[in-house]
C-alpha cells in the first residue's frame, strides 16, 4: 500500500498542498484535473525526483520520504516517452537491469521476456528516433515494467497518441495491470481512460486533492460546483448496448432503455451533457429519439443557471435557466417528461466487467 | 538585384579564396615541405600542439561542470555569473592578456604561485594559462547550450531505472550531449591553437621557448624571414579549414557564433 501523509512541495509555479492519499496495491488509479493542477509535480514527488518540503510518503511498510529513486522501485513513463536517443531499444529496455548490476544472461533474458509480452521483440536493435509514437510507448513501458516496479506512474500515457493508438494502448495498459499485477497511478486528460481502467479516481486543482474516491462515487456526487463543471459531464449512465437499426439501443442497469447514434454495442458508459436534456410538462413530439418520463428529485440553483435532479428510472441531471425553471413550476416530485437527441449521447466502451460500478 | 548580389556573393568567394591560396601557394611545395620540416616551426608545431591540447583538456573538465549549474540550478547571482563567464568571448584577447600578467605578475596570489615553482609569466605554462582564460566561455556557452536542449526528465526517468544523480549526468546526459561536447572541444582547440594576443602578453615570444605557430608567424614576419611565416600560417589555415568542417557537419542544431 502506498501512503501519502500531508505531502507539500512548491516547484517554481507548480505546487502540491497537503495531499494526502491511500493507494492500494493492485489498484489502478487515475489523476484527473487541469493544466497546472501539480499532478505531474505530485507524480515526480511519489518517484522521489523531488523532496517534499513537508509530509511522508510510505511504501508497504517502509517510509520512502527520502529515499533515493533508484532505491524505491518505482517505475515512471512520461508523456513524451523519454527513450534514451543514444541507446538502441534493446538497451532502453536494459538500462535500468545494467544499472542493477544483474548478469547479462539474465538481463538478455528478461528483456526478451518483457519485448515479447509487449510484442516489441522486433524493434529491438532499432533506436528509439525511427519509433512511431505507440512504439515509443510499448518501448517506455517495457523499460520501466523489466524491472517489476511495485508501482508504475504513468503521466498523461498517451495523450501524444492518436486515437485509434490510444484505443489500443488503453486494451494493453489492463492487460499489463491484469497480468503483473502492478499498482498504477495515472494522470489524464481523457475521460475514457477513467472509465476503462481506474478503480478510484482522484481530482486535483490548484495543488490539492479535491475530491478522490470510487470513479462512480466521484462522478455521481461531484463535491462541489468545480469539479462537476471539470468532469462535465451531468450524466453517466452504465449499461449495455446492443444494435437497433443504424443506431444503438442502450439499456441500464436500472430504468428505461434509451437510443444514441453511435455503432459501439456490449458494456458501455453513456455520457449526456445536462445542457443537452430538455424538460417539458408534456411529451415533446420533436426529432429527438427519446422522451422519457421523470420526477424532479432536487432543483440546485447555480448563478443564473439550475440544476435539476430528475429519476428517470436511473438519476438524469438538466441544466436550465432560472426562467425556464421558474416557468415550469419545478420543485421536489414535480412530474415531468426529459427530452434528448441520441447525437447527445456520447457512448464509451468499456473493456473490463469487473471494473467500477456506475 | 539577384544577378548584383550574386555577383557580390561570387567576387567575396572568390577574393578570400585567392587571398587565402595565394598564401599557401607562395611558395613552392618543395620549399614548403622543407620550411615545415625546419627545427623552429617543428618546435612550434609540437608547442602549439601540446598548449592546445592540454588547454581543451582543462576548458572541457571545467567548462562541464560549470555549464550544467548554468543550464539546470537555479542559484544567488545566476545572471551576474552567465555574464562574468561569457564576457572574455567579446574581450579582445589582448586585455585578456594584460588583464593575466596583471594578475600572475604583481599580486601576492600570482607571486605565491611563482614561488611555489608554478611560473606563469613567460613560460610555456603561461600560454596553456591565457588560453585557457580565452577560450573557457566559448566552451561553457556550447555545453550550455546542449545541457539546455536536454529535457531533465531523461534524467528522471534514469533515476527511477537506478541511476544515481551522477550516474544519470554520465550515463544519460553527457552522451546525449556529445555533439556539443564534441563541437566544443574543436572550436576551443582551433582557438587554442590560433590563440595569439593573451599569448603574447603572458608567455611573451621567445624563440624556441614560448613560440607556439601564430607567435613564429609573428617573429618571423618582425625579422622579413617570410617563408618560415608562410609555413606557420599555411598549418593554422589547414586546421581552419579542418575546424569549420568538423562543426559544419556535427554542429547543424547547435548554433556557436
Amino acid at each position: 500500500m502506498l501512503c501519502i501523509e500531508s505531502l507539500s512541495i512548491t516547484l517554481g509555479e507548480f505546487s502540491v498542498r497537503d495531499v494526502t492519499l491511500e493507494i492500494q496495491p493492485g489498484e489502478y488509479f487515475i489523476i484527473l484535473g487541469p493544466t497546472g493542477a501539480g499532478k505531474t509535480v505530485l507524480l515526480e514527488t511519489i518517484a522521489g525526483i523531488h523532496s517534499p518540503e513537508s509530509g511522508r510518503i510510505i511504501l508497504g511498510d517502509k517510509e520512502i520520504t527520502s529515499t533515493e529513486p533508484r532505491l524505491r522501485n518505482i517505475g515512471m513513463v512520461y508523456q513524451d516517452y523519454m527513450l534514451f536517443p543514444h541507446l538502441t531499444v534493446g538497451d532502453n529496455i536494459a538500462f535500468g537491469l545494467s544499472q542493477r548490476k544483474i548478469s547479462s544472461d539474465e538481463q538478455h533474458a528478461r528483456v526478451e521476456e518483457i519485448c515479447s509480452f509487449l510484442e516489441i521483440s522486433h524493434l529491438i536493435r532499432r533506436y528509439p528516433g525511427t519509433l512511431s509514437g505507440g512504439e515509443q510507448q510499448r518501448v517506455a513501458l517495457a523499460r520501466a515494467l523489466v524491472l517489476k516496479p511495485e508501482i508504475l506512474l504513468l503521466d498523461e500515457p498517451m495523450s501524444a497518441l492518436d486515437s485509434r493508438t490510444r484505443e489500443r494502448m488503453r486494451m494493453e495498459l489492463f492487460r499489463i495491470r491484469k497480468l503483473t499485477g502492478t499498482t498504477i497511478i495515472q494522470i489524464t486528460h481523457h475521460f475514457e481512460d477513467v472509465f476503462a481502467l481506474a478503480d478510484r479516481i482522484a481530482i486535483m486543482r490548484e495543488g490539492q486533492i479535491i475530491q478522490f474516491g470510487e470513479t462512480s462515487g466521484v462522478f455521481l456526487h461531484p463535491v462541489d460546483m468545480f469539479v462537476a463543471e471539470f468532469l462535465g459531464i451531468g450524466n453517466i449512465i452504465r449499461g449495455k448496448s446492443s444494435k437497433a437499426g443504424k443506431i444503438t439501443q442502450i439499456i441500464p442497469a436500472a430504468g428505461p432503455s434509451f437510443f444514441a447514434a453511435s455503432g459501439i454495442v456490449g458494456n458501455v458508459v453513456a455520457t449526456l451533457h445536462a445542457e443537452d436534456v430538455i424538460v417539458s410538462q408534456e411529451p415533446l413530439t420533436s426529432s429527438a429519439r427519446n422522451c422519457l418520463s421523470a420526477t424532479v428529485i432536487e432543483v440546485i440553483p447555480n448563478g443564473s443557471t439550475v440544476r435539476v435532479i430528475l429519476d428517470a428510472g436511473f438519476p438524469l441531471t438538466a441544466l436550465l435557466t432560472r426562467e425556464s425553471c421558474r416557468d415550469l413550476h419545478l420543485g421536489q416530485g414535480s412530474k415531468v417528461y426529459a427530452t434528448f437527441k441520441a447525437s447527445a449521447i456520447h457512448v464509451i466502451p468499456v473493456n473490463s466487467q469487473e471494473n467500477g460500478i456506475l | 538585384m539577384r544577378k548584383f548580389f550574386l555577383f557580390l556573393t561570387y567576387i567575396i568567394f572568390i577574393s578570400i579564396s585567392v587571398i587565402l591560396l595565394g598564401l599557401i601557394f607562395y611558395s613552392p611545395l618543395s620549399a614548403l615541405a622543407i620550411n615545415l620540416a625546419s627545427p623552429e616551426i617543428q618546435f612550434a608545431i609540437l608547442l602549439s600542439l601540446i598548449t592546445s591540447v592540454l588547454s581543451t583538456t582543462i576548458c572541457i573538465a571545467l567548462a562541464i561542470p560549470v555549464a550544467y549549474a548554468l543550464a539546470r540550478y537555479e542559484f544567488f547571482g545566476k545572471k551576474c555569473a552567465t555574464l562574468a563567464l561569457t564576457l572574455p568571448l567579446t574581450l579582445p584577447p589582448l586585455v585578456a592578456g594584460i588583464a593575466l600578467l596583471l594578475f600572475f605578475g604583481t599580486t601576492p596570489w600570482g607571486k605565491a604561485l611563482d614561488q611555489a615553482g608554478f611560473a606563469v609569466i613567460f613560460t610555456p605554462l603561461g600560454i596553456i594559462v591565457a588560453e585557457v582564460f580565452v577560450n573557457i566561455p566559448y566552451m561553457i556557452r556550447i555545453l550550455r547550450s546542449a545541457f539546455s536542449a536536454i529535457n531533465p526528465r531523461y534524467e528522471h526517468v534514469a533515476k527511477t531505472l537506478g541511476c544515481t544523480d551522477t550516474g544519470a549526468f554520465f550515463h544519460v546526459t553527457l552522451p546525449m550531449a556529445r555533439h556539443g561536447l564534441l563541437a566544443g572541444a574543436i572550436i576551443t582547440w582551433s582557438k587554442a591553437m590560433g590563440e595569439f594576443g593573451a599569448v603574447l602578453m603572458v608567455a611573451g615570444a621567445t624563440t624556441m621557448r614560448t613560440e607556439t605557430l601564430p607567435i613564429a608567424l609573428y617573429l618571423n614576419i618582425s625579422t622579413g624571414d617570410l617563408n618560415l611565416a608562410v609555413a606557420a600560417a599555411t598549418i593554422l589555415i589547414l586546421i581552419s579549414l579542418l575546424t569549420l568542417c568538423v562543426v559544419e557537419y556535427f554542429d547543424r542544431s547547435i548554433h556557436v557564433f
